[in-house]
């Protein structure tokens, strides 16, 4: 992983950064297959546990792999270049479009597990999942890019 | 983009499916100690096979890209200690995460059977801290490696 000769001090930084994006993919992939697989169960728990996974393991991910990457951006004094190289640009649209992609689902998931306490909720959980889903072909694009770092 | 930035996109891609998979396993660890019923267990039992080819391939991938990006690089060799840690852990994630496998499909094949004591059986096992710790140790043995890889120490 990242075999490249950078400066030593950013390297913290960049392990939060790192940390944080594989604990958001993790939950994203988790909440996913979990309400993929119970797609066609007529209780809501796999649904169910999709959702509580977004808001317990996805959502701290995305704050971390966030947070981080301010640190690493202004470490690495990027924020001192004229223009962001694309590797850059993909990082923040993928990171903020995502994170407002993430939001929406959480809502929808939310709003979901509550209406799922009275039998109803299904559709909602499922669109959360749809969007879980989404996001994880989003964060693979992302990967390649910090890893491939395209001019 | 070259070869040596393509090999390394993937390796850090394959690096993010065993993480995935890691994190999977940890929220059915977690939830599985904490599971009232066996139609709740048989649920979590329906998500885990997500996990196998993730954590399969993505050993195997981040392991053979790793290699070639060590011969590629005019900055490293495969000699280099950071390099010979990484497949020492490597090697070591996989030796435990295989005992974590082996116990929680027994636990499953258990859970399969049917029958009051097998399911009083299957709780105890999940809620037994053999598993969680099992787990535990291979999450650890992969942060020492995400560590090694970014710290790379002594290059």
């Amino acid at each position: 992983m990242l075999a490249s000769v950078r400066p030593h001090s950013i390297d913290l930084a960049l392990f939060f950064h790192v940390a944080g994006a594989m604990i958001l993919m993790g939950g994203l992939v988790t909440a996913a297959g979990a309400g993929i697989v119970g797609w066609r169960d007529p209780d809501n728990g796999l649904r169910r546990l999709a959702a509580l996974t977004l808001f317990a393991v996805a959502l701290p991910g995305w704050i971390i792999m966030r947070v981080a990457a301010e640190w690493v951006y202004s470490k690495e004094h990027l924020d001192k270049l004229k223009d962001d190289p694309t590797w850059i640009t993909i990082g923040f649209i993928t990171s903020e479009g995502g994170g407002l992609i993430l939001l929406v689902a959480l809502i929808l998931g939310g709003i979901g597990v509550r209406k799922a306490r009275g039998g109803g909720g299904a559709g909602l959980l499922k669109a959360s999942t749809v969007l879980a889903a989404v996001l994880i072909a989003v964060y693979v694009v992302t990967v390649w890019a910090m890893g491939g770092k395209p001019s | 983009m070259d070869f040596y930035a393509w090999m390394l996109a993937l390796h850090l891609l394959a690096a993010f499916a065993i993480a995935a998979a890691l994190v999977l396993y940890s929220v059915l660890v977690f939830n599985g100690r904490r599971t009232q019923s066996p139609d709740q267990r048989r649920l979590l039992f329906r998500i885990a096979p997500i996990g196998t080819p993730l954590i399969g391939g993505g050993s195997v991938l981040a392991l053979i890209l790793g290699v070639i990006l060590a011969i590629d690089s005019d900055q490293f060799e495969i000699w280099n200690g950071w390099i010979i840690a990484a497949i020492v852990l490597w090697a070591l994630m996989g030796a435990i995460g295989g005992r974590t496998g082996k116990y929680y499909t027994d636990v499953q094949k258990l859970a399969e059977e049917g029958g009051e004591s097998a399911q009083q059986e299957v709780v105890a096992r999940l809620r037994a801290p053999t598993g969680a710790l099992l787990h535990l140790a291979t999450v650890l043995v992969f942060l020492l490696i995400l560590l090694d890889m970014i710290f790379k120490p002594g290059a």
